[in-house]
């Protein structure tokens, strides 16, 4: 691990002007700019600075345009979702992103109402499958060919997709679900959940077991759901700000940003640079806090339980720092459009930086003390692994992609707000394993540690109250993206004429991981599932909202 | 290792737990009150002119103001606010402040919901205050020296989630005050639940329910857990925990902080006194709200 940065290491403030660090002109970015330019003759290009490159198509050509991107382009689907038009027609879009040197490309096709569908991106595209089921039970859109059609989060049976409008409230009658049965002499099940023993979200476990050793595992999730995307609909912007911080709690404010970024390029409105710097100093506290909880959770479970506690006394510490600076422990009800609900603390700088340091190192002495006991090491090593092209094939986000041998992060890939000011340092490892996981968490506090305390030199602490948000245009669509602790939370808005909200998608970056511990624990034995289960830290209201 | 702790706040000693004490005394001494960020609104009549922003403000409709001018009446659901601060930043005449107070947990809903104005109608409480005095006699007599809790998320966005983990940890150690977090509602006294109880985990919450032996506590945490919150009147969620199951104490929140869940737990265990009454807290802008 890198050592921890000391006063003086980072220059004491950003100049305002500071450029983004110049990236060589890379051979993905040209690619995707032929790949893109071979549609254009037949394919409407729109060419939106800052936005990925959008293509509109006809429905028939759905698929074979899909997979001859991902053949020849390598991107990673990052999200697949659908809105629907009062005269019943339905609008699919993907979402792909590149790395660093791509804009990524927004694909969105039109099938009229009664359509019959359009055909599965299964089996060539595996991280489409949740995002299909999800578009089948709540949109009605059929996905032909597919061969898992069974609900995803709706346990109970509708009238109707239950994002058209007018569809009436659920019925007593549960929906079927199957599980996948493994049979043969000596395999047992073990069923756990939805509640389970921590103080924890609920989901249900289906482990096929024989003697310790984990054969198969399937999640059934959506015991959360509680139709976030739709309560969105017809709400003020403002008034939006809510539901994003309550899509996962955890990350607040990674949500909060997300939308907000959405809804400020939907609406072509200004944040000023000193607001910029506040919402990168919350997000880095919140990083820091969660992620010291992984930490600690990871400490939990092998029986460590003096370093548990030292990550949480450190976890508190952030939570602390969280609310002396905005008022609230997790961050929440401090953003808004445009800039923040109100300005900071100003008169917090000096415990905000003694709370910084004091992370900063305590977190580095929680490492050596983790890895310096063969105890915990001899449960870590091995424990959980999750291999580079099972990652890339189910695209994986954020800490457990980039354990994995999969070097992305948004805060340098996509950079946003205070992040294009400067160079994050992104942690990677490649086992994929536990310790991987942990050493890569271990890494992103410190550096969480090291950007709060340049957000902060550089003026995070001393923005104004937003101004009225002054919009450019009243309506229009736009896009935000943020590193949030899992990984890459992404919320897609589009806002109607009369300045409400239409139509929100949200993808929590568990959304993308939730089927990486159904990979993680094969072959592992029972006790070391939950080892598996803290280092990759799903959201399980993030998936259901 | 390190021993040597920065932090502002004096009375504590230096470093981590591989060091020194970092817990806290509260609920049995006083609150620390480090950062601790003044969110719950408090409104002040006199002020007040009605002008009905607040309410417009508010993500949850937590505030409804009737009519308009000094006439108007003014109420505000403790139990569906999420302590944004919203209706204070925009309260044109100053009557909404903002305070620290974070005791505001309740035995009764109705005591969540303050009103001001004309029309200020007395509280009916529907429930035989001897009875409920004999039974608070009898709870402590069972659970007072200590408190099993089983923890059940209906349906929350796992930010309460947060904050019940919290009691664990070094700094609020709700084991210090036998206060645990057990694994089955076997073993449990006491069920906290947090979420709105949406559709999908109404029968695990009343199975789970059943599953805890008699006599039994429950705890309904947070805005979601009192009232459903921002998800209040979705088709998937049935409005927090009192439509589904008998609630002991109402615990409000956004999520609650730690020490308001401890306030709330010792409150149903009849340790502390009940200070919110008719959503009026008797010592009105009590401590230095900061922000």
């Amino acid at each position: 691990m890198s050592g921890i940065p000391m006063e003086g290491d980072v220059p004491a403030t950003i100049a305002p002007s500071a450029p983004v660090p110049p990236s060589a002109p890379s051979p993905g970015r040209k690619e995707e700019f032929d790949w893109v330019g071979s549609f254009a003759p037949s394919i409407p290009i729109g060419d939106d600075a800052g936005r990925p490159w959008r293509l509109e198509l006809p429905s028939e050509r759905w698929k074979e345009v899909t997979l001859t991107l991902d053949r020849a382009l390598h991107h990673r689907l990052a999200s697949f979702w659908a809105e629907h038009w009062t005269d019943g027609a339905s609008r699919l879009h993907t979402l792909w992103m590149g790395d660093a040197s791509c804009r990524g490309i927004h694909l969105i096709t039109v099938l009229p109402a009664g359509n019959a569908g359009v055909p599965s991106l299964l089996p060539e595209i595996p991280a489409a499958l949740y995002f299909e089921r999800e578009m089948r039970e709540m949109y009605g859109v059929e996905f032909l060919g597919a061969a898992d059609r069974r609900p995803l989060l709706l346990h109970y049976q509708h009238s109707g997709p239950p994002m058209r409008p007018g569809t009436s409230p659920p019925r007593d009658a549960r929906a079927p679900f199957a599980f996948p049965i493994t049979e043969g002499e000596g395999i047992y099940e073990i069923p756990v959940g939805p509640v389970h023993a921590g103080i924890i979200e609920p989901g249900h476990f289906r482990f096929q077991v024989v003697g310790e050793q984990i054969l198969n595992l399937e999640v059934r999730l959506g015991y959360t759901h509680k139709a976030t995307e739709k309560r969105f609909e017809g709400r003020s912007p403002s008034l939006g700000v809510l539901l994003a911080e309550s899509v996962s709690g955890d990350s607040s404010v990674a949500g909060a940003v997300a939308f907000l970024e959405a809804v400020e390029q939907a609406l072509g409105i200004e944040v000023s640079r000193s607001a910029q710097l506040s919402r990168g100093l919350l997000l880095e506290l919140e990083r820091m806090a969660f992620l010291l909880g992984d930490v600690a959770g990871i400490a939990l479970d092998v029986g460590y339980a003096a370093g548990a506690a030292q990550a949480n006394f450190l976890r508190e510490r952030s939570y602390e720092g969280l609310e002396m600076v905005g008022g609230s422990r997790l961050g929440r009800g401090t953003l808004a459009p445009g800039g923040l609900a109100r300005p900071l603390a100003s008169d917090m700088g000096t415990p905000l930086a003694e709370t910084l340091a004091l992370v900063a190192r305590g977190n580095e002495e929680l490492l050596e003390h983790l890895l310096s006991r063969p105890s915990v090491v001899d449960r870590l090593r091995g424990t959980g692994e999750v291999r580079t092209d099972v990652a890339r094939a189910l695209a994986l986000v954020g800490p457990a992609a980039r354990a994995s041998g999969l070097d992305r992060d948004v805060r340098r890939d996509r950079p946003y707000g205070a992040y294009r000011e400067v160079a994050v340092r992104v942690a990677g490892e490649r086992a994929g394993d536990v310790e991987a996981r942990l050493k890569v968490k271990v890494a992103e506090i410190a550096e969480a540690c090291r950007l709060a305390s340049e957000f902060q030199r550089a003026g995070a602490l001393d923005s104004a109250k937003a101004p009225p948000p002054l919009p450019a245009r009243s309506a229009g669509d736009g896009l935000g993206v943020v590193e949030a602790p899992r990984g890459e939370f992404l919320i897609w808005v589009s806002v109607g004429e009369e300045g409400t909200l239409r139509r929100v998608h949200v993808r929590d970056p568990s959304y993308l991981n939730w089927p990486a511990i159904e990979y993680a624990v094969k072959g592992n034995i029972v006790p070391d599932f939950p080892l598996c289960n803290k280092s990759l830290n799903l959201s399980y209201s993030g998936f259901d909202r | 290792m390190s021993t040597h702790d920065p932090g502002s706040r004096p009375d504590a000693p230096a470093g981590g737990p591989f060091g020194t004490l970092v817990t806290g005394t509260y609920p049995e001494g006083p609150a620390d009150p480090v950062g601790r960020g003044a969110r719950t609104p408090l409104h002040q009549s006199p002020r007040c002119e009605g002008t009905g922003e607040c309410a417009l403000a508010c993500p949850t409709q937590a505030i409804e103001v009737t009519g308009r001018g000094k006439g108007a009446t003014f109420q505000l659901d403790y139990g569906r606010c999420v302590f944004c601060r919203a209706c204070v930043d925009v309260c044109p005449t100053g009557a909404l402040i903002a305070s620290a107070d974070f005791e505001l947990s309740v035995r009764r809903r109705e005591d969540l919901v303050v009103r001001h104005g004309a029309g200020r109608a007395p509280p009916t409480y529907p429930v035989d205050q001897r009875k409920e005095a004999e039974t608070q006699a009898r709870i402590q007599r069972l659970f007072g020296g200590s408190l099993a809790i089983r923890e059940v998320d209906a349906g929350s966005c796992n930010g309460c989630e947060v904050e019940v983990s919290a009691l664990t940890w070094p700094r609020f150690d709700s084991e210090r005050l036998g206060i645990h977090f057990v694994a089955s509602p076997r073993h449990a006294d006491a069920l906290l639940v947090t979420g709105p109880v949406n559709v999908n985990m109404r029968l695990a919450l009343e199975k789970t329910f059943r599953a805890t032996p008699s006599p039994k506590i429950v705890l309904a945490v947070g805005a979601c857990g009192i009232s459903g919150g921002p998800f209040r009147d979705s088709a998937e969620v049935r409005n927090g925990v009192a439509p589904t199951l008998p609630v002991t104490v109402f615990i409000p929140g956004c999520p609650p902080r730690p020490e308001a869940l401890l306030y709330g737990i010792w409150l149903a265990l009849g340790k502390l006194e009940q200070r919110v009454v008719q959503g009026e807290l008797p010592t009105a802008a009590s401590g230095t709200p900061k922000r």
